[in-house]
C-alpha cells in the first residue's frame, strides 16, 4: 500500500519540496538497517509507546542496492546471511525488506520499502470460523444473501474495511517505529551509541546490548517526555 | 459527489479512438459506475475503486488479421501494392473490428482518503497506475497529491527545532567507508 498526504497539511514548508523529499530519501532505508540491527540485538522482540513488546524480525526477502547494484538475499533468516552484512560493508543499504511482524492479536508478513515507507504484501489475519457446537439437531438452513439488496454499506464492503482498519494498525506501528528512530537518529545518542554498534554489529563482534538498550531508551525517552 | 460522477469510469467503445481510459468505481465493485453517495462515503472516509480499462489485443493476432485484410483487399482492387495510407486505414478498421470480439483488459485498485487525517491510502506499488489514479483525483478534487516518504513522514510526526536543525544536517551513514579505508591503508602497506 502506497500512501499520500493532501498537499494542504504541508503548505508551511512547500519551499522546495521535491528536494526536500529526494535528499532525504536515505533516512527510510536507515529506518531499515535499523530495525534489522535491533531486531537481531534484540532476538526479534521490539516495542514502542503505544504498542507495548511486538515481535518483529526480517524474514523472507532483503534487498540491498547502492546505485545500480543491487543484492537480494532470500531466506528464512536473511539478515542473517553471510551476504547481507557484506553487502553493508560494501556501501550497499537496504532498499526493501520483507519482516515478520507479530502484535496484539496480527502475526502477518510485510515487505517494507525504504525510500517511500510504503509497504507491500501484507495479508490480514485470517478470521477463525467458531467451531459449531454439535447439539444433535440438525442447523436450521442459513439464509441466503440477496446482493446489494438494501445491505448497508459497511456488511456490503466488509472486507474492504477489514483489510484497510488491518493496514491502518500496521501504518501506525511502522509510524511509531518511525518516530523512536528518529528520536535517536536526530539527537546526539545516534553518533554516540547507535553508529557505534552498528559497526561492530556489522563487523561481526559482539555488542554489549543491555549498555544499548539502556542508552537507546533514554533517548527515545526523552524525546517522549 | 458532482465531481466524482463527472470523473466515474467510463467504458470504452470499440470505435473510439481512445485506447486507454480511467475512472472512478465503486469500491470493490469496479464494474459499478453508478455511484451514489453511500457507495463512496462511509464515516470520514471516501473509499472508490480507481479503474482503467485498456484494449489488448494480442499484437500476433493484429498482425495475421491485418495481412488477412491486405490480400483480401488487394485481390478485391486487382492490385499488388498498397499506399501507406490504405495500410494504415485497414490496420485501423481492423483493429476496430478485433476490439468488438474482444472485452478491454481492466484493472482496479482500491482507494480510501482519510478526511481527517488528509491521507489516500492507495493500493498499489506500480509506477504507472498510481500515476494515473494521481491525475485523475488532481482533476477530480483539485488537490495536489504528494507521494509519502521519509521526509513527509517525519513532518507529520512533527520534529522540534532541535530535531529540525539535525534533520538539515543529516549524512547517510557509511559502514563501509571506514573498513574500506582501512584495506587500502593495508594493501599500501603489503
Amino acid at each position: 500500500m502506497s500512501t499520500s498526504v493532501i498537499e494542504s497539511s504541508l503548505d508551511a514548508v512547500r519551499t522546495n519540496l521535491a528536494d526536500r523529499i529526494e535528499l532525504r530519501r536515505f533516512v527510510g532505508r536507515e529506518l531499515l538497517l535499523w530495525i534489522w540491527l535491533e531486531s537481531e540485538l534484540f532476538e526479534g522482540t521490539l516495542g514502542t509507546k503505544e504498542h507495548g513488546e511486538l515481535g518483529l524480525w526480517l524474514e523472507g526477502r532483503l534487498q540491498l542496492d547502492e546505485g545500480k547494484e543491487a543484492t537480494m538475499i532470500k531466506g528464512t533468516a536473511p539478515g542473517l546471511h553471510r551476504e547481507a552484512k557484506e553487502s553493508l560493508l560494501r556501501g550497499k543499504m537496504p532498499e526493501r525488506a520483507q519482516f515478520h511482524l507479530n502484535f496484539g492479536d496480527h502475526d502477518c508478513t510485510l515487505v517494507l520499502r525504504g525510500e517511500t515507507l510504503a509497504f507491500a504484501g501484507l495479508t490480514p489475519p485470517k478470521k477463525e470460523k467458531e467451531e459449531p457446537v454439535d447439539t444433535g439437531v440438525a442447523p436450521p438452513p442459513r439464509p441466503k444473501r440477496k446482493a446489494n439488496a438494501a445491505m448497508p454499506a459497511e456488511i456490503e464492503h466488509e472486507g474492504f474495511f477489514d483489510r484497510m482498519h488491518f493496514a491502518r494498525d500496521v501504518e501506525a506501528l511502522i509510524t511509531a517505529l518511525y518516530r523512536d528512530f528518529l528520536a535517536l537518529r536526530l539527537s546526539p545518542a545516534w553518533d554516540a551509541t547507535v553508529v557505534p554498534a552498528l559497526e561492530t554489529w556489522v563487523a561481526g563482534g559482539a555488542v554489549d546490548v543491555d549498555r544499548y538498550r539502556a542508552d537507546r531508551d533514554r533517548a527515545v525517552k526523552r524525546k517522549l517526555s | 459527489m458532482k465531481a466524482i460522477r463527472l470523473r466515474a469510469m467510463k467504458p470504452l467503445e470499440p470505435d473510439s479512438e481512445e485506447l486507454e481510459r480511467s475512472g472512478w468505481a465503486k469500491i470493490g465493485e469496479p464494474f459499478v459506475i453508478e455511484l451514489d453517495h453511500t457507495d463512496v462515503f462511509y464515516n470520514e472516509y471516501v473509499n472508490l475503486t480507481f479503474r482503467t480499462d485498456r484494449w489488448a489485443i494480442p499484437g500476433a493476432m493484429l498482425k495475421t488479421k491485418v495481412r488477412d485484410a491486405e490480400q483480401a483487399y488487394l485481390q478485391k482492387k486487382g492490385r499488388e501494392k498498397l499506399s501507406r495510407s490504405e495500410k494504415k486505414e485497414l490496420k485501423e478498421m481492423t483493429a476496430k473490428k478485433l476490439r468488438r470480439q474482444v472485452d478491454p483488459a481492466t484493472r482496479a485498485f482500491d482507494l480510501s482518503w482519510s478526511l481527517n487525517e488528509g491521507i489516500v491510502r492507495f493500493f498499489s506499488h506500480a509506477q504507472k497506475p498510481a500515476g494515473l489514479m494521481t491525475e485523475l483525483f488532481e482533476k477530480t478534487f483539485s488537490l495536489k497529491l504528494i507521494p509519502e516518504s521519509p521526509y513527509t513522514a517525519a513532518a507529520k510526526l512533527g520534529l522540534s527545532k532541535a530535531q529540525e536543525a539535525a534533520w538539515q544536517e543529516l549524512e547517510m551513514i557509511a559502514l563501509g567507508g571506514p573498513r574500506e579505508r582501512i584495506t587500502d591503508e593495508a594493501a599500501e602497506e603489503e
